[in-house]
């Protein structure tokens, strides 16, 4: 496998030992993330799975274990190689769409001239040619989330990391994008890690998806879809599209049932994870 | 839990970080204040916060410091709650019934807006330079601000709630007690504590231009005799006062505002 | 109909109540020492108007105002954006500022006049510590209130410190420390006016009192209505720069 994320032995807790904010995250998670693969992270409220997403991203540096981009050590945002999708509120209100798109690239350090022709294509890319001089409130949900995808595909990174990029939208904007998605990744070839709460999303969505534990998380098991991109839409009533859903299922149930007890059982902390 | 980490998790309840790092603030300032006293400016224009709380007892032995001290604080507590008053009553009146509002609300903001300062002088020649005019003053400091807040928590009640209660049968009667005056009160509270603020910065502004009675005459008395260690406990005094009876009303607010987020 | 009514209502008390006031004063026999005539008090605004005397005055008040606000604003947002760089001195300064502010700070003229005299610089320095207060914790809340995300986001794109500071945190603090600088600039202005009342040789607050010690009741009420006035000019000239300033950035 040509591999373009290594993440070895990553392990996280938040706070101290005997503080009230102390949480284990993450357990010893390892894992490769092949070039050119969308992979899924999916599982229960506060397994980690952001978590993991923010230590491959840079954004957090892990109580244990590290990870490789590219063959590169993370020990910091990696602006040139690594753009985040989030799941909202990342886009500057101030700012027209055009002028996010053209920040993004400004902060990683794109000359002026060409600025202008990359955040024009990016945003043909998502379809958002005649809205980009609209202001992010302007716009509808959607629309903004494909702004943000936007930026991150303007900074031409080989590797996307989206944290539940579409879960803010209701399930049909979310069919649309997930499909728009699948045409881009095909197009591009990028390394995408996507992380979601939805089954349907992450079958139609991923080449592997990897089901994380209640939390304390850890990679459960990894599931491979067999289906290339793009993916049409009638994937989603197929045979095999059920058979995985089902699986996904099965082995997230448990999971599930088993963080809403921990949660009763105990006072939410803040600055839940997920 | 033993003796020992039961009194370690109590001082972790109020040492936490935070609460040190503040402390550690005001006394970094009380610490610069006291040696910029001591050694640096010249002891007509400062004294080190040391000498001025062992001067406390000389100035309130100054004849009729305590006395007018003493007066200032009826002259709040009387403001105050003439203030409350009168702020309720007209909060009410023009809360609940839309005619009088929409006619007298937009005066009430216009002279509420006015910078009453600029009367003062009028209010020491008709009231005289006794405790009076230091009411009067306070009361319109204070009254404002309750009856703006009184009239919007009145005017807030979410139009649900009412129509739920009046589906329900509510008189006007049971509309007001039951639904607007409970959702009013924690608004009430707030109106109070900047009444409170208005009604100390009005008490206090009279008090420190009759500079022939009261307060007044004491800190303009202790200025020209370039005696700050008596100006600063003075002054100092009357600021605790302030801070003392702000934080009552603070504490008064929190503990009426529970249900709201 | 009923908006008729309430104009009417609102034409009608202003007007009888000055009809009330020229009935006091000239059929009622309440005592021209206590309230003037309010056809005496508008000729004397009118000449004040037209002599021009009230220059010298406003000139001091106005100069006072000007440099007042100006420390404010600088030492105010400056200050106020170092204690909103973390959560922690967020936790520690933001409520000691509120609570040195919730004191009714004039308090402290006469130490302010015992430092500086009873010239503007006592009254500069009141209305700049006075005014710094609000403008202090507006900055705080403007900054420490930009939503993480779109720190995170400008950092997963490489933004450096200047980059983060000049295109995220400061649009989107903008517009609470500029209702913060109007507040500011409000209590000033209420500062400067009180302390020139209470302890001056000059300015307008100053003029109030000399009129009322010589008991010039038709002038000092013209001069009253004057400065009313020009608080509420100054006002409205404020909330236009606000309103302005909101739309352009």
């Amino acid at each position: 496998m040509d591999t373009a994320i290594r993440i070895r032995n990553v392990s996280h807790r938040f706070g101290e030992e005997g503080e009230a904010r102390n949480v284990r995250a993450l357990l010893d998670t390892s894992f490769d993330v092949a070039r050119g693969e969308l992979l899924c992270l999916i599982g229960p409220s506060g397994c980690g799975k952001s978590t993991l997403l923010n230590v491959v991203g840079g954004l957090l540096a892990p109580t244990a274990g590290s990870v490789e981009v590219k063959g590169k050590k993370v020990a910091g945002p990696m602006p040139r190689d690594i753009a985040f999708v989030f799941q909202e509120n990342a886009l500057f209100p101030w700012n027209t769409v055009r002028e996010n798109v053209d920040l993004g690239m400004r902060f990683q350090g794109v000359a002026r001239p060409e600025r202008a022709e990359r955040a024009q294509r990016a945003l043909e890319a998502v379809g958002l040619k005649d809205f980009a001089d609209h202001f992010p409130g302007q716009l509808s949900g959607g629309m903004r989330q494909r702004a943000a995808l936007a930026r991150a595909l303007s900074l031409q990174t080989d590797i996307l990391l989206m944290d539940e990029p579409f879960g803010a939208l209701d399930e049909q904007t979310r069919m649309i994008l997930g499909e728009d998605l699948s045409v881009l990744l095909a197009a591009t070839r990028k390394t995408i890690v996507f992380v979601t709460h939805s089954l349907g999303e992450a079958v139609f969505l991923a080449d592997r998806f990897a089901v994380f534990s209640a939390r304390p998380g850890t990679i459960k098991q990894v599931i491979t879809v067999d289906e290339p991109h793009p993916r049409k839409p009638e994937f989603v009533t197929s045979e095999k599209f059920t058979k995985l859903r089902n699986q996904l299922y099965a082995l997230l149930h448990d999971e599930i049932r088993k963080t809403m007890s921990a949660e009763s059982a105990r006072p939410a902390t803040p600055g839940a994870l997920s | 839990m033993g003796a020992a980490a039961h009194m370690t998790s109590l001082a972790g309840r109020f040492l936490t970080k935070t609460a040190i790092a503040r402390l550690a603030v005001i006394a970094l300032m009380l610490a610069v204040w006291e040696i910029a006293a001591r050694g640096f400016v010249d002891p007509l224009f400062l004294a080190p916060p040391s000498r001025v709380v062992a001067g406390l007892g000389t100035v309130f032995a100054t004849n009729g410091v305590p006395a007018a001290v003493g007066i200032t604080l009826v002259e709040l507590v009387v403001a105050f709650a003439l203030s409350v008053a009168i702020g309720l009553s007209v909060g009410l009146a023009l809360g609940l019934f839309d005619f009088p509002r929409r006619s007298f609300m937009p005066m009430v903001l216009l002279v509420y807006g006015m910078p009453q300062i600029t009367i003062l002088p009028l209010f020491v020649l008709y009231f005289g330079i006794g405790p009076a005019s230091k009411i009067a003053f306070g009361v319109t400091h204070g009254m404002f601000p309750i009856i703006v807040t009184v009239v919007a928590g009145v005017q807030n009640v979410k139009p649900i709630l009412l129509t739920s209660a009046r589906a329900m049968g509510a008189s006007f009667w049971q509309q007001f007690r039951y639904v607007v005056f409970p959702h009013m009160i924690p608004v009430f509270f707030t109106g109070m504590r900047l009444g409170m603020t208005g009604v100390l910065l009005g008490v206090l502004l009279a008090e420190l231009y009759v500079s022939t009675a009261g307060i007044g005459y004491f800190t303009t008395l202790f200025t020209q005799n370039f005696d700050p260690t008596k100006l600063l406990g003075l002054v100092g005094t009357l600021a605790a006062m302030a801070i003392v009876l702000n934080a009552i009303m603070r504490r008064l607010e929190m503990r009426f505002a529970r249900w709201r987020d | 109909m009923r908006q008729l009514a309430v104009r009417a209502v609102q034409i009608a008390v202003p007007v009888a109540l000055v009809a009330l006031w020229y009935l006091a004063t000239t059929r009622w026999g309440v005592s021209r020492i206590l309230l003037p005539n309010p056809v005496d008090a508008a000729r004397a605004l009118g000449h004040v108007l037209a002599t021009g005397e009230y220059v010298d005055d406003l000139r001091v008040t106005l100069t006072e105002l000007a440099i007042a606000f100006a420390i404010s604003v600088g030492a105010g947002i400056t200050l106020g954006y170092l204690f909103s760089r973390s959560s922690f001195r967020i936790r520690v300064f933001d409520p000691l500022l509120s609570a040195i502010y919730s004191v009714p700070l004039i308090l402290f003229l006469p130490l302010y006049v015992l430092w500086f005299g009873l010239g503007p610089a006592s009254k500069i320095a009141l209305g700049a510590t006075i005014s710094f207060f609000p403008i202090a914790l507006s900055t705080i809340a403007g900054f420490g209130r930009v939503e993480p995300m779109m720190v995170t986001a400008a950092r997963s794109m490489g933004a450096s410190d200047l980059q983060l500071f000049r295109f995220v945190l400061l649009p989107a603090a903008f517009p609470v420390i500029i209702a913060g600088a109007r507040l500011g600039f409000t209590v000033a202005l209420l500062s400067i006016i009180g302390s020139e009342t209470l302890a001056s040789l000059a300015g307008l607050g100053h003029k109030i009192v000399e009129l009322s010690e010589g008991m010039e009741m038709p002038r000092m009420f013209a001069y009253i209505a004057f400065v009313v006035a020009i608080a509420a000019i100054l006002n409205i000239a404020v909330s236009r720069l606000e309103a302005w300033g909101r739309r352009h950035t």
